[in-house]
């Protein structure tokens, strides 16, 4: 049972405050993800969580022991590092019995862990090699064989596929998920790969400047996300962005983008009433919009700017306003650059956001209670 | 830090932690108390009084101070003559050696050629050699050629000893300057030697710079080469070590303090340095 | 023709060095090995006939007797056109090896009572020779200073080198750690970089000599009466304390140094996950730092033993050079032409010729221990 609580942790470096007042809380076998882009305060959050930097202040828990001030050997954790951190003046064998042989486990112990652990990551015909005689994935391997071999309560891994080429990474990412299924450890996972993130993380931590802006599920991540820079920083292409305006119109509540009005769910109404003449941002996925070649009701009529052919999809840009936003389409769509298209927004897949604020508005739950 | 309890296992790593960190302290300032007392010491010898000098016990400090013996060595004959040449000496083979090293050392970072290997190779060999000991054929040389007992000719021994070094040097100090700031200067429009004067040559000159302080320290220092290649025109050390038999403690506490001093400035000047000129053995 | 140009800089720009390297360092180390094992010597040419331009049939050594069993009288012209009377006598006469040499020799050569009459003469004079010897390296060798110095010179290493090992590594884990004052104490550590041996030397003077701050300390604590006397001729051990202590003071750095440049090649990363995996502080240095920093060991250990080779002006300062002697201090004695030394340059070739022929065994030793880590690491 290791259930892991970072209680109002901070961490500051100089001026930087890099873990800023976190609180975090990671169920038992729990995936999480923790997201975010270089210098968030991803990688200290995790470092503070392996002892490896202490927190200024703040509380570490793992299961119900208090770790805050204790050394790593003693939080029963174990890590992956970035750069894998293979001793390269060790055979494989060694290195995945590195934490055992700490542990003083009896040598048949030993071998039967790292025989089982190298198994699981397909090295097991590798074990008299040096790192050096080892591709860069074959290393990776190891390094998280060396990390399950020791069955700590809690993994830790930081940004274990950032060396890794690009479709080494793609094959790894599913591995290791099957892994991690498999070993049930408590693990937390750093990485700037939102792509990653979505496809792994049982919840996704989305951090910036030291603070958690969002801890979810993927597709809560993906689809409400807590404010704007979350849904910025998420999806490829992030969502888009649509400033408009709030006008309430007999009892009816629009938002007009120029002149063309949407018409937001009717969970929103009553959120939307407060903004009554401000200005507003729409946020919308790019495969959340429907975009016809011909005029019809309730399409905006825009010009496309780039067309870009993706396989899949095709990608377009477009101009409304001053706004530039993007448009995936079936790639049977027909458009061509300084053609006019007409577009369509669903309402329930557009998300409103507070303009100054940056902050999702959420349906007015108490109205709609009482 | 918060106030709040802590349970004795946290209590106990805090206090693991703090124990640990203020032990390693003690040590750094141990280590550097035993490097830096035998300096105070001799320091303190060198501004006491002769009274104080063969007094016993001794004080740990100059009081009264006193700048007696100081002037008492600095008054013995050919001290004065013999710092001249010392100074001499060093500026030659601090001039000597950085101009024929520079190019060896830009050349060795900059261009693959055949040879270079075996070139770096015999470079490394020699500054692992000990050089002073061609002192004994070299003098018996510089008599032949009419050279011996000159300024010049220790000069020219103390650079053939600080050359390797300062090959090497220079050229990690070249190798950190990334390849493409020279060539964007090409691109910009600069020759070759207009790219290495306005970019390479400014970006390298401190530790050029630092490079040369380490050599006027190794030729200031040098006595057995300096002793064997002169007999009248003497560097400092080799006077010292020439009179140690016959003088007295003032002298010698004396000359100690007054050869150590340069070394404490020039060292600070170059700490950061130093890295670069042994760290690269090994790369 | 640019092509050509750049192809020829590299060795343009490594001209002077390697010109300077050859006549400054090449050529004396030549040099030393000549006059270590060359003595210039003259022999006598024994021909065939009586002419100059006779063949030789074999060469007799100076000083010695032999036996004329002919002669013959010719004439010699003079620069002014007149004639001489000159004889020249056939000799028989062992040659170095113990062959008997027969043939004929101008008697300006020999040392002959009667031209006319005696029937032996001795070999006064001959050519030039350079004549390879190992008279000196013998002497050398049979000298007891000799085996002193090799013997200190040995025992020395012996024990500073192990003090200094572990010190620099105390030294640069402490640095590693990095600590409030890091550059200062990193300043202060590398302060006897600069320190010459003589220098360090004197300031261990005023430590262990009679009226010194060791037994002023020593006093204060209650543990003597008077002073000790360390530096005399029957407590050779005190003095060998002292050039220890010396040498361990001053010439520590350099590992140090050496030591915490391997130290920052190693990522830190691999510590970490050392700790992370439960490996503490000794575990540590024995399981990751120390396999980690062997390269730089190697080759710190390869320096420092040929850096101790030339240990001299501490043992001078400590000891004066009578009590114990090193090598390199042996050479100077024989080089030395004032009061106290022998002005003899071919002996102190021939002790640094034994210096450099350790110190080239130990640096291709370090040439080879280099290369294998080059390419280790090219891999």
């Amino acid at each position: 049972m290791a259930e892991i609580r970072v209680e109002n942790a901070v961490k500051t470096f100089g001026k930087v405050v890099a873990v800023d007042h976190v609180n975090l809380t990671v169920h038992d076998q729990e995936f999480v993800v923790l997201l975010g882009p270089s210098g968030c305060g991803k990688t200290t959050l995790l470092r503070a969580i392996a002892g490896l930097g202490l927190v200024d202040s703040g509380r570490i828990m793992i299961g119900d022991r208090d770790v805050t001030y204790l050394p790593p050997k003693d939080r029963n954790i174990s890590m992956v590092f970035q750069s894998y951190a293979i001793f390269p003046h060790m055979r494989v064998f060694d290195n995945i019995a590195f934490g055992l042989k700490m542990r003083r486990v009896p040598k048949d112990e030993i071998k039967r862990r790292v025989q089982a652990a190298a198994e699981l990551l397909h090295i097991e015909n590798f074990l008299d090699r040096y790192p050096s005689q080892m591709s860069g994935g074959q290393r990776q391997r190891v390094a998280v064989a060396r990390a399950i071999a020791v069955h700590a309560e809690v993994l830790l891994m930081d940004e274990p596929l950032s060396n890794l080429d690009a479709l080494l990474r793609l094959e790894m990412r599913a591995e290791l998920k099957r892994l991690l299924a498999e070993i049930k450890a408590t693990t937390i996972y750093v990485t700037h790969d939102q792509i990653e993130a979505l496809s792994m993380g049982d919840r996704i931590a989305v951090m910036r400047d030291g603070k958690i802006l969002q801890f979810d599920s993927p597709t809560k991540v993906y689809d409400m996300p807590a404010d704007r820079f979350v849904a910025g920083f998420i999806g490829t292409p992030p969502m888009n962005f649509l400033e408009g305006q709030v006008r309430r119109q007999n009892g009816d509540v629009h938002v007009y983008i120029g002149d063309y009005a949407l018409k937001p769910i009717p969970e929103m109404v009553e959120t939307l009433r407060r903004y009554d003449g401000q200005l507003i941002v729409a946020g919308i996925r790019a495969e959340n919009m429907e975009a016809l070649s011909e005029p019809a009701e309730d399409a905006l009529k825009v010009t496309v700017l780039v067309v870009e052919p993706l396989g899949s999809q095709n990608l377009l840009t477009i101009r409304i306003g001053s706004d530039i936003i993007k448009v995936a389409t079936h790639p049977d769509f027909r458009a061509a650059p300084d053609q006019p298209i007409w577009i369509r927004f669903p309402a329930d897949k557009i998300r409103w956001i507070d303009r100054d604020s940056g902050k999702a508005l959420v349906p007015d739950l108490d109205r709609l209670v009482s | 830090m918060t106030t709040r309890a802590l349970d004795p296992v946290q209590r106990r790593a805090l206090r693991q932690r703090q124990l640990r960190r203020a032990g390693t302290y003690a040590l750094a300032t141990l280590i550097a108390l035993w490097i830096l007392l035998p300096i105070w010491l001799i320091g303190t010898m060198a501004f006491s009084t002769s009274r104080d000098i063969y007094a016993f016990p001794k004080q740990i400090a100059p009081i009264p101070f006193s700048t007696e013996t100081m002037e008492f060595f600095l008054n013995q004959q050919g001290i004065m003559s013999a710092t001249r040449n010392s100074i001499l000496v060093a500026l030659l083979t601090l001039v000597l050696s950085t101009l024929i090293a520079t190019p060896a050392g830009y050349a060795i970072s900059r261009y693959f050629f055949i040879g270079r290997d075996a070139f770096r190779l015999s470079v490394l060999a020699v500054r692992a050699f000990p050089i002073v000991i061609l002192a004994v054929p070299l003098a018996v040389t510089f008599i032949e050629w009419g050279m011996y007992d000159r300024v010049y000719s220790v000069a020219l021994m103390h650079t053939a000893l600080t050359l390797p070094t300062t090959i090497l040097v220079v050229s990690s100090v070249f190798t950190s300057v990334p390849r493409e700031f020279e060539e964007a200067a090409k691109v910009f429009g600069c020759n070759a030697w207009q790219a290495f004067m306005r970019v390479v040559l400014p970006l390298v000159l401190p530790g050029i710079a630092a490079s040369a302080i380490f050599t006027f320290v190794m030729s200031w220092n040098e006595v057995f080469a300096a002793t064997l290649l002169t007999i009248r025109n003497r560097t400092l050390p080799a006077l010292i070590l020439y009179q140690l038999n016959k003088s007295s403690l003032q002298f010698q506490y004396a000359g100690g303090f007054f050869m150590l001093v340069p070394s404490l400035i020039f060292i600070f000047f170059i700490r950061r340095y130093l890295f670069n000129m042994w760290g690269q053995i090994t790369k | 023709m640019q092509r050509l140009r750049l192809g020829l800089a590299p060795y343009l720009l490594i001209l002077p060095s390697f010109i300077y390297l050859a006549v400054f360092f090449a050529w004396p180390m030549g040099r030393s090995l000549q006059l270590a094992f060359v003595r210039d010597s003259q022999i006598l040419p024994v021909l065939s006939e009586p002419q100059e331009d006779a063949d030789v049939v074999g060469r007799l050594p100076m000083q010695i007797e032999v036996a004329v069993v002919d002669r013959l009288k010719t004439e010699e012209l003079l620069p002014n056109g007149r004639t001489r009377p000159v004889y020249w006598f056939k000799v028989v006469g062992e040659a170095e090896n113990g062959d008997t040499i027969e043939g004929w020799v101008h008697q300006k050569n020999l040392f002959i009572k009667s031209r006319t009459e005696s029937d032996t003469a001795r070999v006064v004079s001959g050519e030039g020779a350079k004549e390879w010897t190992l008279d000196y390296i013998e002497r050398m060798v049979n000298d007891y200073r000799f085996q002193e110095a090799l013997k200190t010179t040995l025992l020395l290493i012996v024990l500073i080198l192990p003090i200094q090992f572990v010190l620099a590594i105390t030294m640069a884990l402490v640095l590693q750690s990095r600590l409030r004052g890091n550059t200062l104490f990193l300043y202060i550590y590398a302060i006897p970089l600069g320190i010459s041996d003589l220098a360090a030397g004197l300031v261990w003077v005023t430590i262990f000599t009679q009226r010194g701050y060791l037994n002023t300390f020593l006093q204060q604590l209650g543990l003597i009466d008077q002073p000790y006397i360390f530096l005399s001729a029957d407590r050779q051990h005190w003095m060998i304390v002292a050039i220890v202590l010396a040498e361990v003071w001053r010439a520590t750095s350099i590992v140090m140094v050496i030591v915490v440049s391997g130290l920052q090649a190693i990522p830190h990363e691999y510590l970490e996950a050392g700790e992370l995996f439960g490996a503490n502080l000794w575990q540590r240095l024995r399981h990751i730092i120390l396999p980690l920093l062997k390269p730089s060991l190697q080759v710190a250990l390869i320096l420092r033993t040929i850096l101790a080779f030339q240990v001299f002006a501490v043992v001078v300062a400590i000891t004066g050079g009578r009590v114990l002697t090193v090598l390199a201090y042996e050479t100077y004695r024989w080089y030395d032409p004032g009061d106290s030394g022998f002005n003899n340059p071919n002996m102190a070739a021939a002790y640094a010729g034994f210096i450099m022929l350790i110190s080239l065994a130990f640096a291709l030793v370090y040439l080879r221990t280099v290369r294998t880590q080059e390419e280790a690491a090219r891999e």
